[in-house]
């Protein structure tokens, strides 16, 4: 392909991926502001006497995912060696290891999604964001599959999966500011 | 501009790979009008069954009455009533008026009308329209279940809508089928807007496009930004009903905890209201290029045209709270509301002014599109100013929740924006099918409809101020409205009329397919890409991609010699 | 048969304050009728004069010159001076002044509880009492008294789905909703036996959902009261606790 096609795909691909980032933004705004409308029109937050999670398991999918992005990061920047890409994969995965361990522990603490306001926002927001991050493990996992059967890959497809990626641990940061810690 | 040349695919050859899951944007864009027609067809023979009910209670529905409702002999029983006008605005909404207006025309006009071969994501394109076959599926399927479709309005509103209103499972079948329409939608958005920013043949900039891309991209820029959030709202519906979480629930319906019922309204509404415009801004588009190609003359202020359907784009975020007054908001926000909503008829005002700036003076050829067009600028006329007694607080107070709301959204709706899918029918069929439709049976078909809709839509107006209230199965037990009978029988007996002349159109459609007289190139002499290409058009579209030298609306200039319009590939004639 | 005109007339108005709906929906016709005019006349007026047969050569004309975008701004600015300000005027006057200006709640302010649910409307009054949830509240079914010439103060909630409280004779609309307290306040002015609706679609026996309205003169009204209350003594069980639905009244915040 002739320079001037290749980054006519670039620029192509780049709009098409921040329209796409606009419209998952806006999902993931509007359960905020539901969020926030709960949060600021009851008195006493958490409603009901609901104690709050301990902030262990939050902290640690936080840690991880934080690490992820950066190791992608890192693979983004030499794409020589694909460690930084496996890294990337493995702690998405330790992530969502987390998340289960993290419901769990919920459910031994007591607090259910049927159980008020309190527990269904907690159980329904991580639910639709690790389905998200279920979809971009797929995406990780197909791109390793491309390098093993090393068909050429574009390096669009590698930032666009890092812009979703990122994007899905930017949610998390907030998410885990707005309804775990604060 | 265009930021690269896509190359010509050769033509696929097998029937599955030509017809069925087909990559080109001009198949899939006749898949989704083919989808649109029937769903019409269905939806509105709904509506015949809503209008007979409402006419003739208690009086089993001629000749398909008693195979749809045998346990009854024939009437439509209360809950099945719910049921349709539930599925009706549901169904003629998101399954009809939005995959013709958008899927169909949306799909085969931008890459024809901006010089592109196809869309930039193909396979995202077919996967769209397949993700919308499924959420039909499940939909339709939906209404065989044992306790039947949903029933809790278009607008579906909790705690109804709740597990406790509503206990079947078809609830939640439409909830779903919703939420991948909205998948389906968003993904044609992203392709629409994408395509629209990269794709533009070589020299056109945005003021080059015709308006109808404007509308078009206007619209997509809306479903992207808003069906995410009406997805939000199914998600924590769906997981209200099926996973036991509590967003929704108060009152009975809250078994602990109470969320709160009116979420799901300003939810709703803050996709509800832009969605209207998503359904309107195509056909605005269409008509503005319309009225000025049968004008012979340029199009009237074409610039401050896109510019107002722009600024009505971003007004419409910011009042979806009409739709709310009768909840008792803040009073505040009912005020600012009241204030922005108001703002909208300013632009709405102006381009309705260059409508009529490009007839005045022009010369005026009555072909059954430029009918339709004509038809709806006075059908929005109508309803879009009926739109100001529901804006001011105080008149909506008695008017909301009446049939003067539905008689102000289907002048918009199934006046207005459907009245505009038939003209661009009428326009673009030639270069779908390379045949003409047949211009008699048209203008018969567009007579007898703009008589019916007017009869039933103004009916419900009157019926509204009266005091109707929606969604009433036998409005007839009150006293104050038993006066109406009559003037609801002549609502019927005019959605019967319109209807009949659908079966006109769908017929001349069918028979015009295979055997209308074969269509030149340009059959209406305009100058806009698509037209410079054999009808219909070949699978690339382009053989190599045009160069854009004008605007799209080169018509009637003087120093032309041989025709009265010239092609954007041409420089703009001078003396 | 009614003539058509009386077929189409909204039902008659008995309150104090319809009048002000009845005002504004005419006046926003008769200023919408203008500009509907002006819209068909260019419609039709320029589809007979500039036909094909009668105006064979069309004027050049991109409409961008100084003088047609001021038109057009002329005509926009019309709409919205003409129109828009007009009418948001007197309904934000309305709105301020009258719905939202809730009566000070004196002895002779009437106050109801009302409480929609599937598919009938609860009413509650205080009782001699004036407190609400106690033994001596009346409490009826589908049936509410009201007297003329008091301010009366609704409180309206909804047990089950969302309702909607529909007055038609006092033009009067307002949504019950599950899990909060919305309110609104009437003054009557002609005695007689109306009808209130459920104006929000809440299930199958939606369009049943029918309240009977009957409007007495203070008198009757307190007749009315009396007879009832003697009722209540006898049908109200302290016991049981379905009868005590209602809430303590929200005191009104002005
Ligand atoms: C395509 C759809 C569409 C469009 C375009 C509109 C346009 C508008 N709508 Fe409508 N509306 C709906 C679809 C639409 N609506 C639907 C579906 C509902 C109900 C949903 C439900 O409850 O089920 C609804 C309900 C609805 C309500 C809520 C009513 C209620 O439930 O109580 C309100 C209230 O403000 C409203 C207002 C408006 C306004 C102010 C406009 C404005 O955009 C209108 C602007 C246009 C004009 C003002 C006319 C143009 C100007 C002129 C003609 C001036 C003259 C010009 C010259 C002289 C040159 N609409
Ligand atoms: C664009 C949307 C749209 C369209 C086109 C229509 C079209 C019509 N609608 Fe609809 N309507 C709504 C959107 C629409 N409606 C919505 C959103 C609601 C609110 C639902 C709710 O309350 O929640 C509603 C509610 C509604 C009601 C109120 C129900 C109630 O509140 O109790 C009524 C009552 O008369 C009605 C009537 C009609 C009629 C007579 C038509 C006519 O125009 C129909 C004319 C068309 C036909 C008769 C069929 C066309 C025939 C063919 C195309 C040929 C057949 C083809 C094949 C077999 C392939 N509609
Ligand atoms: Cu209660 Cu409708
Ligand atoms: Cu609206």
């Amino acid at each position: 392909m002739t320079d001037a096609a290749l980054d006519g795909k670039k620029i192509v691909s780049t709009v098409g991926m921040i329209v796409t980032l606009t419209s998952f933004a806006m999902l993931f705004a509007t359960l905020m502001m539901g969020f926030a409308i709960y949060r600021f029109t009851t008195p006493v937050w958490p409603p009901q006497g609901m104690v709050r999670p301990s902030l262990l398991i939050p902290s640690l999918s936080t840690l991880s995912i934080f690490l992820s992005s950066m190791s992608y990061i890192w693979y983004e920047k030499n794409l020589k060696d694909k460690r930084g890409l496996y890294l990337t994969f493995g702690l998405g995965l330790i992530f969502m290891r987390l998340q289960f361990l993290f419901w769990s522990t919920l459910r031994s603490e007591g607090i259910f999604a049927s159980s008020g306001i309190f527990g269904s926002i907690i159980y329904a927001f991580t639910w639709v964001h690790a389905a998200h991050i279920i979809a971009a493990l797929l995406l990780l996992g197909w791109h390793i599959m491309q390098i093993h059967t090393n068909e050429t890959v574009s390096e669009n497809t590698i930032t666009n999966i890092g812009k979703f990626w990122h994007f899905l641990g930017i949610v998390w940061a907030i998410m885990f500011l707005t309804i775990f810690v604060l | 501009m265009a930021f690269f040349e896509q190359h010509i695919h050769d033509a696929p050859t097998t029937f599955l790979s030509k017809y069925v899951f087909s990559f080109d944007h001009k198949v899939i864009g006749k898949q989704f009008l083919w989808y649109g027609i029937i769903f019409l067809g269905l939806g509105g023979m709904m509506a015949l069954l809503i209008r007979w009910t409402l006419a003739f209670p208690g009086q089993p529905f001629p000749v398909l009455g008693q195979y749809l409702f045998p346990q009854t002999n024939g009437v439509v029983p209360p809950d099945t009533y719910a049921m349709l006008f539930t599925m009706h605005g549901t169904i003629m909404i998101f399954y009809a008026i939005t995959p013709i207006l958008i899927g169909a025309f949306g799909n085969f006009c931008i890459p024809l009308m901006i010089g592109a071969r196809d869309m930039v994501f193909p396979t995202l394109n077919m996967l769209s329209f397949w993700l919308a076959v499924v959420s039909a599926i499940i939909l339709v399927a939906s209404l065989f279940t044992p306790l039947g479709a949903a029933a809790g309005g278009w607008v579906s509103y909790p705690t109804l809508s709740l597990l406790a209103g509503s206990p079947g499972i078809g609830q939640t079948m439409w909830t779903i089928a919703l939420f991948i329409l909205g998948v389906s939608s968003t993904m044609g958005a992203v392709n629409y807007i994408a395509t629209i920013i990269t794709l533009r043949a070589p020299g056109m900039g945005y003021f080059d496009m015709p308006l109808t891309i404007w509308g078009l991209w206007l619209t997509a820029v809306l479903n992207a930004i808003f069906l995410p959030v009406l997805g939000a709202g199914l998600l924590l519906l769906t997981f209200d009903r099926v996973l036991g979480t509590t967003f929704f629930a108060a009152g009975a319906a809250a078994t602990s905890g109470s969320g709160d019922p009116l979420l799901f309204q300003h939810v709703f509404w803050i996709f509800g209201h832009p969605e209207v415009y998503i359904l309107i801004l195509p056909a605005w588009g269409i008509v503005s290029d319309l009225l000025s190609f049968f004008s012979r003359k340029p199009a009237f202020g074409a610039k401050s045209t896109a510019l107002a359907m722009t600024s009505v784009t971003l007004l419409s975020m910011l009042v979806y709270g009409h739709h709310m007054y009768t909840t008792q908001m803040s009073p505040l926000l009912t005020q600012s509301f009241m204030m922005l909503t108001m703002t909208i008829s300013i632009p709405s005002a102006v381009f309705f002014a260059n409508w009529l700036g490009t007839l005045w003076k022009g010369s005026i050829r009555f072909d059954t599109p430029m009918l339709f067009s004509l038809g709806v600028v006075f059908v929005f006329g109508l309803g879009g100013l009926t739109g100001l007694y529901l804006a001011t607080v105080t008149t909506d107070i008695y008017l909301h929740d009446t049939y003067f709301v539905v008689g102000h959204f289907h002048y918009t709706m199934a006046a207005s924006v459907l009245l505009g899918g038939f003209a661009a029918t009428y326009f673009w069929f030639p270069k779908m099918f390379g045949r003409m439709l047949n211009e008699f049976w048209g203008k018969v078909h567009f007579w007898i409809t703009i008589a019916g809709l007017n009869g039933v839509f103004m009916g419900m107006m009157i019926l509204g101020y009266a005091g109707m209230h929606r969604r009433l199965y036998n409005p007839f037990i009150y006293e104050f409205l038993q006066k109406l009978i009559p003037l609801n029988t002549f609502v019927t007996v005019s959605a019967i009329t319109m209807g009949a002349a659908q079966i006109i159109f769908v017929w001349n459609f069918i028979y015009s397919m295979f055997k209308g007289p074969v269509a030149s190139q340009n059959p209406w002499n305009v100058g806009t890409l698509e037209w410079t290409i054999p009808s219909p058009a070949p699978h690339y579209n382009f053989k190599d991609i045009p160069i854009v030298k004008c605007g799209p609306h080169e018509i009637g200039n003087p120093n032309l010699v041989g025709r009265d319009f010239q092609y954007q590939t041409e420089e703009v004639a001078k003396a | 048969m009614k003539s058509f005109l009386e077929q189409i007339k909204p039902p008659l108005d008995i309150s104090t304050n319809g009048h002000l709906i009845d005002y504004l929906f005419n006046y926003t016709t008769l200023l919408i009728a203008f500009f509907f005019l002006l819209v068909c006349i260019g419609l039709f007026g320029f589809s007979y004069f500039y036909s094909k047969k009668k105006h064979p050569k069309p004027f050049y004309v991109h409409g961008t010159s100084k003088k047609h975008i001021l038109i057009v701004a002329g005509i926009a600015s019309m709409v919205f001076i003409m129109v828009d300000m007009k009418i948001t005027g007197i309904s934000n006057h309305d709105f301020v002044n009258v719905f939202i200006n809730w009566p000070e709640e004196t002895a002779d302010v009437v106050r109801v509880e009302v409480l929609g649910q599937q598919w009938a409307w609860n009413f509650r009054y205080p009782g001699p009492d004036g407190v609400f949830n106690t033994e001596d509240d009346i409490v009826t079914l589908n049936d509410l008294h009201l007297p003329i010439g008091q301010k009366i103060v609704f409180q309206v909630t909804a047990k089950d789905v969302i309702h909607s409280f529909y007055i038609p004779n006092t033009r009067m609309k307002l949504d019950a909703m599950p899990g909060r307290v919305s309110k609104m306040w009437v003054e009557l002015t002609t005695p007689g036996n109306y009808e209130i609706a459920c104006g929000q679609i809440c299930g199958t026996f939606h369009y049943k959902m029918k309240a009977s309205l009957e409007v007495h003169t203070k008198e009757d009204y307190q007749k009315w009261l009396k007879s009832s209350y003697e009722r209540t003594k006898y049908t109200t069980d302290a016991v049981n606790p379905d009868v005590f639905w209602g809430w303590s009244w929200v005191a009104s915040t002005k």
